[in-house]
């Protein structure tokens, strides 16, 4: 203990009180005119059986299959669409024609290559006296 | 059990003289923190009174986690605050009421020529830091119940009880310097 502890302990003991016989009486006498407040008691907590869990658990199951039921038998009917044909529902488009202008001039150049091809075959032919 | 639980819990059972002999040994005890607080010793006398009888009205409300102590002084510092008036509002602290010739503490100073610290501390620190300092040194209380019997955190009663004792040590200070300049 530091010495500011120390002196301030003595100086509160060098403080000298005391409880008079009067104010002994009065305390006395008050506490016997009062009576002390009841402690509020809580309910205590009524034990469920386990059979109550069961009954809400199937209570709950019962309630989500109705639910779905009513949801189910509330959406409309469906009707039949009958099926469409695409293909005639869409406009011919001339691809044919489209593929040949593109692929002509590649077409050309493989009938001379193939021409070219041919002529030198024939060459040779004759040149080894085939 | 403690023979203090088992008053404690007579005295629950609506026994005035098992809670007569519960607070027996804290009635002086508290009376003397009181009259710090009070403008007079009659004032002090009816805080303890009423101190006891709120006690005993609402002890099934005591929580025996807590010192009983502390619970005790927590009721008390609030009845002492009861002694501020609405109409005294303005007034800052007790000390202000008090009549500096019949001060009560004053009288009751044994050796009363020697300088008490209690009587610097009421000058030189508010209200609430005197109770928490008052509750460390002279109850010898843990930081923790004092925190509780003020209705303050614990860090609140730490850093407060800490400068308690800086004002003070510096008042020691002070006064020693003076005692010595004046031979």
């Amino acid at each position: 203990m530091d010495k500011l502890a120390k002196q301030l302990r003595a100086d509160a003991e060098r403080i000298d009180v005391s409880v008079s016989d009067e104010l002994d009486r009065r305390i006395d006498a008050s506490l016997r005119a009062v009576t002390p407040e009841a402690e509020a008691r809580r309910p205590a907590p009524i034990a469920r059986p386990p059979l109550f869990w069961w009954a809400s658990t199937i209570t709950g199951i019962a309630a989500a299959i109705a639910v779905i039921a009513i949801v189910n038998l509330r959406a409309p009917e469906r009707q039949d669409i009958p099926p469409v044909d695409l293909v005639a529902t869409v406009p011919p488009i001339d691809l044919k024609a489209e593929t040949a202008m593109l692929t002509a001039p590649l077409q050309e150049e493989l009938d001379r290559l193939q021409s070219d091809l041919k002529k030198a075959e024939e060459k040779v032919k004759k040149d080894i006296g085939l | 059990m403690t023979d203090e639980l088992k008053l404690i819990a007579a005295a629950k059972a609506g026994s005035a003289d098992a809670f007569a002999d519960l607070v027996r040994g804290y009635r002086e005890r508290l009376l003397r923190f009181l009259l710090t607080r009070s403008p007079s010793y009659a004032d002090a006398e009816d805080v303890l009174q009423d101190t006891l009888i709120n006690a005993f009205r609402y002890l099934h409300s005591y929580d025996s986690r807590w010192r009983f102590s502390t619970w005790l002084y927590r009721i008390a510092i609030r009845n002492a605050a009861k002694l501020r008036s609405p109409d005294l509002a303005d007034v800052a602290i007790v000390g202000d009421l008090r009549d500096e010739e019949n001060d009560p503490l004053q009288q009751c100073i044994v050796d009363s020529e020697s300088d008490n610290l209690w009587l610097s501390a009421r000058e030189v620190l508010n209200d609430e830091v005197y109770a928490a300092m008052w509750l460390r040194y002279a109850e010898d209380m843990s930081v923790k119940d004092i925190a509780k019997a003020l209705d303050r955190s614990t860090s609140w009663a730490k850093v407060n009880l800490m400068r308690g004792r800086r004002v003070l040590e510096t008042h020691m200070n002070d006064a020693a310097d003076k005692s010595e300049a004046y031979g």
